[in-house]
């Protein structure tokens, strides 16, 4: 979930008024948003506002202006109109040109932009722009490979821009933040920003390239930007505002979040062409921003179905209105455009969604419901609830433990093999690396830091162990078991006999015991439970080296059953 | 001290004193043993314990020296003593060298040889020419005669003791060669000195007493309450003492159920008394059911490796169930059937596979919809796996509470309804809110916020419709809310915790002393 800050000053001047925190807080529920920090002791021209974000598919609300604009149209603002958008039919003039280059087809094939003119750049947007660059870019463009965003010094370009794969031995430029000219290869292999980016292009025999008509690098996308024409700055005029990426819809998108930013900012935006080599989504030849998203649909019956209320047409369109999306009704169906920012209308419920926050959550009466079921535990717990209340009588009390655990308490203190033990591959630290095979490591570590608590030790839980099982679709089984354990001057395998022999009584098993050889109880003092032949769980004395590797020095006998296969 | 609250905490041995004697009478062991018939055990345990309470002071102390008869002089008794063995050994075989008669009657060299010097000097045994020991006249022995006499008064004697008063001037000079304070273990005698206390009951005692007579106290109250008693009927009639109420419990180490689980129990049964019927499901997931079935892009952030452990062998699972697979692939790519566009991007059949800890217990929401029933009410509180760093307010695994509700008519209202009832019944919220709220797979989807008469304002969970990507590729055409519910906070507070690995605590002192939630 992206977290933003945004310029107090530039934020409410684009909201149209101030607001207190309190206000604030709840306006900002509109964006599903939540104010995280505002530090007001800071000079007014320095303070900003954290706001966490927590719609992923929404990344137009992740800037200053974004979310300002949310808050502005619900506050009673109207919905804006963006005269620059081109849209199919209807396609704006434009003194930019770029061309793509086929060469770039196959690795990174999209290209879309826009220029800003109008004002010197401020100080807020340059520092807004920045920050949406990196949000837009790392969240929504999947850390560059589906996105990547550049700005450009348009005095120093000659026009056409061509963008297209090249030869990375034999193009050089100067990068940011480096003073000498590097070939493609060495700035993907030398600069930070090709440590952090180059993978994305590094497997390609050409590199993505945008360079002017007098052969002036502007950028190697996704990585890195010139030195001179891609270096920015505050009080720049007349900037290229460009996106590459591998999803045209995605590209197309950013290009028009980041164009109605500037405008809403008091920017003039400049249409784009783009002409391709290639066929793409949008055509052979698009001028950017460019209107890509198709009306999405939804009927009034759903909306009300879905909201529990009864909900017209004409108050569909008012909510969808009320949240900046424009609809039309036309009996029961209601046709809505996304606005030119946005395009998460995946389906109908995503429009029912916004009448639900368009009409305000309090409008919502919560409602009993009426249909009636039986509710119940499971048979498991059910059953393990039994369990636990003849391990209490019998004077045990119950533990729980985490799940993971290192290998070293699972296996190698335990004794055991590793084969059956689930490792993960990725863990976060060896101190979490195994799934535990059993609740005996959690009840002997219990004994191994509690050797001050006074004895006897009678301790015991149930909970669920996980194994390899290659049976299994997954390769594994989970089950749910119980272990326990005492521990005093005299436990030994009778008293342990002995409580298992009471606890099955009561749960209503006849059993008998078999020799066991398991490497965890000392020989000759352990035993398998069989109930109608099938091995249900072992007992015995814990082996002196087992104690010993858990650095316990009282007598132990533990015991673990399987009741998943006693239910 | 209040001679009332004495009175409750006095032992019959300590009331019997109390009201034989007056303060200032000069009391000791052996008065005690004459007039209350108290073994001097007895005497001594109501002596401390009215000194202790300041009923009673010492008085004075004399210490005599008494003789105690030792296992071995009881053997000298029954066997004969040292000297006497040689003597008969001698008068039975004849001249004996020294080392063949120690041998013989099993004595230390130098212990015979001091016997041999006693027994020579009285004329009893002597040295032949030839070096041998020979008995020279067996009768003239007086001392062998006065040691057995002493033997035997002592053995006579109660504890087999004798005082220096009850030994005459020739016993005492005979005693003071045979008897040893320490290493008695080789002297017929052991010496020791002996104290005797003499003490008073004090002036305050006198209180006491009277408040013991008032209230009819003897002393020969009955302790237990025994079988034979029961049986006889000896009981009636009889008084029993009253005990220290007040004395402290011996500690009792019983079993007892996890105070941590058993809050986690009390929201099952909660949600269970709600009609929702629980389900549970295994550790081990697939992407497919972990993130695919919940309609969340194979790209999505939340699917990163940096959030959801994967096995390390094996990493697949051998085959995910169809007809499940294909329908949600199909809506990843195109929205298949459900009237979804779909998230547009090639669906990734074997990445689909991948085993992983199940991350979310949402999980077992998917699993349950294509045999849910309409209506129906599902719940489970399941262990999940982060990748997180532990700490106090994260763990690798935790439980997480989660349900569904599936049914014709079900809305955002009787969402709504569901989470008022969780607020107020299971997380005893005076106040709520719900604000917009965002999840992959549900739309619409809301926030909880709860004031809670303890925390204050916090998130209590989310909720939402299930998307139809979610429920229809499951085979489920009826509206599903979904919902999930935080209780950590809550349990933390019903234990009075306040760090989340202490749920987990492997310290069996630490659960002992817990108490058990009563509200």
């Amino acid at each position: 979930m992206p977290k933003i800050e945004v310029d107090e000053t530039l934020f409410f001047d684009l909201v149209g008024r101030r607001m207190e925190a309190t206000e604030l807080e709840h306006a900002l529920e509109t964006a599903k948003a939540e104010l995280d920090q505002w530090d007001r002791t800071a000079p007014a021209s320095e303070r900003v506002i954290k706001i966490e974000l927590n719609d992923t598919n929404r990344p137009d609300l992740w800037s200053t202006a974004g979310i300002a604009r949310q808050l502005r149209i619900k506050d009673g603002g109207t919905i804006p109109e963006y005269g620059f958008f081109s849209r199919e039919g209807d396609i704006r003039p434009s003194e930019f040109r770029v061309v793509v280059d086929e060469s770039i087809q196959k690795l990174r094939p999209f290209m879309a932009g826009f220029v800003i003119s109008g004002k010197p750049l401020g100080d807020d947007m340059l520092r807004d722009a920045i920050q949406t660059q990196e949000k837009l870019c790392s969240n929504f463009g999947r850390k560059r490979r589906s996105i990547s965003m550049g700005m450009y010094r348009i005095d120093l370009i000659k026009w056409p821009v061509s963008y297209k794969g090249v030869d990375p031995d034999s193009v050089s430029f100067v990068p940011l933040q480096m003073n000498e000219k590097l070939t493609l290869r060495r700035i993907v292999a030398e600069h930070p920003k090709g440590k952090e980016y180059g993978h994305i292009i590094a497997g390609s025999p050409v590199y993505p390239i945008l360079m002017g008509a007098d052969g002036g690098v502007l950028s190697m996308a996704p990585v890195i930007n010139s030195a001179d024409i891609g270096a920015v700055q505050v009080g720049d005029r007349d900037l290229l505002v460009e996106f590459t990426g591998t999803d045209m819809a995605a590209v197309c998108l950013a290009t028009s979040i980041v164009a109605c930013d500037f405008a809403d900012a008091g920017y003039e935006i400049k249409p784009l062409r783009v002409d391709y080599a290639f066929e793409t989504p949008f055509g052979r030849s698009v001028t950017f921003p460019y209107y890509f998203q198709t009306p999405a649909s939804v009927d009034s019956g759903r909306v009300s179905r879905l909201l529990g209320d009864s909900i017209g047409p004409e108050q569909v369109v008012e909510a969808l209105s009320v949240m900046g999306v424009r609809a039309e009704a036309h009996g029961q169906h209601i046709r809505a455009w996304p606005p030119e920012y946005r395009d998460d209308f995946i389906h109908a419920v995503d429009l029912v969604e916004d009448v639900m926050i368009g009409r305000g959550m309090a409008s919502f009466r919560p409602e009993r419901p009426r249909d009636f079921t039986i509710g119940r535990l499971s048979p498991i717990e059910s059953f393990t609830r039994k369990a636990k209340d003849v391990m209490v009588g019998l004077g045990y009390q119950e533990m729980i433990y985490n799940y993971l655990g290192s290998g070293k308490d699972y296996i190698e203190r335990m004794n055991i093999p590793a084969d059956d033990v689930i490792r993960i591959s990725n863990p976060m630290s060896e101190n979490f690396e195994y799934v535990r095979p059993s609740t005996l490591p959690g009840l002997l570590q219990s004994e191994a830091v509690s050797s001050k608590a006074p004895y006897p030790h009678r301790i015991f839980e149930a909970g669920k162990v996980a194994f390899l099982d290659d049976a299994r679709n997954y390769g594994t089984s989970t089950r749910q078991r119980m272990g326990f354990l005492c521990s005093h001057q005299s436990a030994d395998y009778n008293e342990l006999a002995g409580v298992v022999s009471a606890l099955l009584y009561y749960m209503g098993e006849e059993y008998t015991v078999e020799d066991s050889v398991d490497p965890r109880f000392l020989p000759g003092r352990q035993a398998r439970i069989l109930i109608r032949g099938a091995e249900v769980g072992v007992f015995g004395e814990l082996h002196p080296a087992v104690l010993a590797n858990w650095g316990i020095t009282m007598p132990c006998a533990a015991c673990e059953l399987d009741l998943d296969s006693l239910l | 001290m209040d001679p009332r609250s004495l009175l409750k905490g006095l032992h019959p041995l300590e009331i019997k004193v109390l009201l034989h004697y007056a303060p200032g009478e000069p009391l000791d062991a052996v008065r005690l043993a004459a007039e209350l018939d108290y073994v001097e055990g007895h005497s001594n345990q109501a002596q401390a314990w009215l000194i202790a309470k300041e009923l009673a002071a010492e008085s004075g102390r004399t210490s005599k020296a008494v003789y105690e008869l030792t296992p071995l002089g009881r053997t000298w008794l029954e066997t004969g003593t040292p000297e006497e063995r040689m003597v008969a050994f001698l008068q039975e075989k004849g001249p004996s060298a020294m080392p063949a008669l120690c041998q013989a009657i099993g004595m230390e060299q130098k212990d015979a040889g001091s016997a041999f010097g006693r027994l020579s000097r009285e004329g009893v045994l002597s040295m032949t020419p030839e070096k041998l020991v020979a008995v020279a006249d067996a009768t003239k022995s007086l001392r062998s005669a006065a040691l057995k006499a002493l033997l035997t008064k002592a053995a006579g004697a109660e504890g087999g003791i004798l005082e220096e008063s009850d030994l005459n001037s020739a016993e005492m000079s005979l005693m003071a060669e045979v008897a040893k304070k320490r290493g008695s273990g080789d002297a017929a005698f052991r010496a020791a000195e002996r104290e005797t206390v003499t003490w008073t009951l004090a002036p305050a005692a006198a209180a006491v007493s009277a408040l013991l007579r008032e209230a009819g106290v003897s002393g020969e109250e009955l302790g237990a309450v025994t079988q034979a008693m029961l049986e006889d009927g000896s009981w009636k009639g009889a008084a029993f003492r009253s005990y220290n109420i007040k004395s402290r419990p011996a500690r009792l180490l019983p079993g007892r159920r996890n105070p941590y689980v058993q809050f986690l129990e009390s929201v099952k049964d909660k949600l269970c008394s709600l009609g929702f019927e629980e389900f549970d499901g295994g550790l081990v997931e697939t992407e497919f059911w972990n993130g695919d079935a919940l309609f969340m892009p194979q790209f999505h952030s939340a699917r990163d490796i940096h959030d959801v452990y994967y096995l390390a062998d094996p990493t697949k699972a051998k085959s995910i169930e169809e007809p499940y697979l294909s329908r949600v692939a199909e809506t990843h790519e195109n929205g298949g059937s459900t009237g979804s566009r779909g998230w547009r991007y090639g669906f990734d059949r074997e990445f689909t596979k991948r085993l992983v800890l199940r991350s979310q217990g949402t999980v077992l929401s998917a699993r349950q919809l294509p045999t849910a029933k309409v209506p129906g009410k599902y719940f489970g509180i399941a262990r999940c796996f982060r990748y997180d760093k532990v700490d106090a307010t994260h763990l690798s695994d935790f439980y997480q509470t989660e349900g569904i509700v599936l049914g014709e008519d079900v809305n955002l209202k009787t969402l709504l309804g569901f989470l008022e009832m969780f607020a107020v019944e299971v997380a005893g919220a005076k106040e709520v809110k719900y604000v917009p709220g965002y999840f992959p797979f549900t739309e619409p989807s809301v926030e909880v916020h709860i004031k809670h008469p303890v925390l204050g304002w916090f998130e209590l969970g989310g909720a939402g419709i299930f998307r139809p990507e979610v429920t229809e590729p499951l085979g489920v055409s009826v509206p599903v809310l979904a919902w999930g519910i935080g209780i950590d906070r809550m349990a933390l507070m019903a234990l009075g915790l306040n760090d989340l690995r202490e749920l987990f605590s492997y310290d069996i002192e630490n659960v002992r002393l817990r108490r058990a939630l009563v509200k």
